[in-house]
């Protein structure tokens, strides 16, 4: 099974066949759970699962998780304006929009997950991050680990490993955070990027950082090492039995509902549907090939829900006649913001337009989906 | 006969509820308007309020309480208008320094407004969450369901008994 990495540690793990035995043993206050999956959305949306469904009351909650690779935004983010849609596309690396706030990081295998999942009332961000400085210092002590009033993990005192988000809903809160093993750190750079210039937006940024793995300062750090000391660390503070369960996230009769849950964390409607409405102004550089010659024109689009609301583009009346870029403009509106959309949209518009002015069209066609991302 | 000036000078130095309409008079102290409007709050157990206006529609904002406990807003996520609503429903998200928290709808109805000083200045919640700081405005197609909120003594021992 890809990706599996369930530590068989000290306690014994055993075969769940209903959730509710799962979460309702009155003995603990708590459990350590790791899941199976590698998949982002089955992994956020076991997230939703436990946070709708188990009682926290009384009792709280750690999952372990990791996920190929994939690009995480926050709640209230602009995918566009945070990474390289279509660098992405390209490396089939996706993207979804969590639930909690905060903002984009990107995650691979080497990139452990972690979420404490508590009541509202104990809900304690800080309590959590002792958990995993304190089980950094306990298994390499030399590192130098501090978690600052931004609730990241820093280390010595410069490098970001760990970043944090959090929800609270109905009854509940959660708090994860990423811990920065040993993931692909050129990734980071090529990916976490505009996908398009010109964006205007007052979606909640991102604050980039330098980042470092914790393999790179201390190489003999396993991964399984790693996972053994957050789960000893949490079960000492959280004052349960030190043991963990591996957990399938797309067991519909573990987790009742959690296929919907998954479906809906997967849709364009989610990810890229709920970006908060936003602005593209940009020049776009036209040109000709026989004879050469070039031209500057403008492009103004307003994004809302993901869709195009409105579309202005202005190109010199002598390159092209005002009627043909205004065509070009209305056939955009309503459209996914989204050059494939985009491309297919104009290119009705195309077939319709032959002679002496096709081929500017053509240039202004691919310069348009190209501004898209 | 004092003068109308007088008259609102005098009565703005008045601390404590006042019902009369010289105390909604732009130059009364804010403390006063804010506490007029308290007034005719309800409140949800999620520390959602709901004001009925005059037009028989109701604006929908957070407590004190609620912004307090939230930290600085960051960014407000709130419905369209044209939005149908059951109670208790997810109307939208507040997201703050603190966490992405719910927001939950204290009545059924539609959404007839948003507060869109809230996309470029999310802060006015803190500042201003009885006011300026409202977040939609809604129809209420159940009244009944106003019988089931806290009216402002019921919502203060409500607070009071989950803060112990």
């Amino acid at each position: 099974m890809l990706g599996t990495f369930c530590v068989l540690s000290a306690g014994v793990q055993r075969a769940w066949s209903s959730s509710s035995c799962l979460f309702m043993d009155p003995s603990s206050p708590g459990l350590v759970l790791q899941s199976q999956s590698t998949d982002v959305f089955q992994n956020l949306a076991l997230e939703d699962w436990i946070d709708a469904h188990v009682d926290l009351q009384q009792r709280s909650v750690l999952l372990l998780w990791r996920n190929r690779p994939t690009v995480v935004i926050g709640r209230h983010q602009n995918p566009w304006a945070e990474c390289n849609l279509p660098a992405m596309r390209s490396a089939q690396v996706p993207v979804a929009r969590r639930r909690s706030g905060g903002g984009t990081v990107y995650h691979d295998l080497g990139n452990l997950n972690l979420t404490f999942f508590a009541s509202k009332k104990a809900y304690d961000r800080r309590r959590n991050l002792k958990v995993v400085t304190d089980a950094l210092r306990r298994v390499r002590p030399q590192l130098d680990i501090q978690a600052t009033d931004r609730l990241d993990i820093l280390l010595n005192g410069h490098y970001k490993i760990s970043g944090t988000a959090s929800r609270l809903s109905r009854k509940s809160s959660y708090h994860h955070c990423t811990l920065l093993h040993s993931a692909d750190r050129s990734a980071i750079a090529v990916l976490l990027r505009p996908s398009c210039p010109g964006i205007r937006s007052n979606a909640t940024p991102s604050i980039p950082s330098p980042v470092a793995n914790l393999s790179d300062h201390a190489p003999s750090l396993q991964w399984e090492e790693l996972l053994e000391a957050v789960v000893q660390q949490y079960s000492s503070e959280f004052g349960l039995t030190s043991s963990s369960q591996c957990v399938d996230p797309a067991d519909e009769a573990l987790f009742p509902g959690v296929g919907s849950m998954e479906a809906e964390l997967r849709s364009w409607e989610w990810t890229f549907g709920k970006t908060p409405k936003f602005s593209v102004e940009t020049q776009l550089e036209l040109r000709d090939e026989r004879p050469a010659a070039r031209c500057s024109a403008q492009l103004q689009l307003e994004v809302k829900n993901g869709r195009v609301e409105s579309c202005r583009v202005e190109v010199p009346a002598t390159w092209l006649p005002e009627r043909l870029s205004a065509s070009l403009a209305q056939a955009l509106l309503g459209e996914r913001f989204c050059p494939h959309r985009a491309a297919a949209a104009l290119s009705a518009l195309l077939r319709c337009e032959s002679g002496p002015l096709h081929s500017r069209l053509h240039n202004l066609c691919d310069v348009l989906v190209a501004a898209m991302g | 006969m004092l003068s109308h000036t007088d008259l609102l000078l005098s009565l703005s130095v008045v601390k404590g509820p006042c019902s009369s309409e010289q105390a909604r008079a732009p130059e009364s102290s804010r403390e006063e308007e804010e506490r007029t409007s308290y007034q005719a709050l309800k409140f949800t157990d999620k520390h959602e309020w709901i004001r009925v206006e005059d037009n028989g529609t109701g604006t929908v904002g957070i407590s004190n309480f609620a912004q307090e406990a939230l930290g600085d807003v960051v960014y407000c996520g709130l419905p369209e208008v044209g939005t149908q609503l059951a109670q208790q429903d997810e109307f939208g998200a507040l997201e703050s320094v603190k966490a992405a928290s719910e927001l939950y709808s204290p009545l059924t109805g539609e959404v007839v407004e948003v507060n869109t000083l809230l996309a470029d200045n999310p802060g006015l919640v803190n500042k201003s969450c009885y006011k300026d700081g409202w977040l939609m405005k809604m129809t209420i197609a159940k009244p009944a369901e106003l019988d089931s909120l806290m009216d402002e003594a019921a919502y203060e021992r409500y607070i009071h008994s989950i803060e112990d």
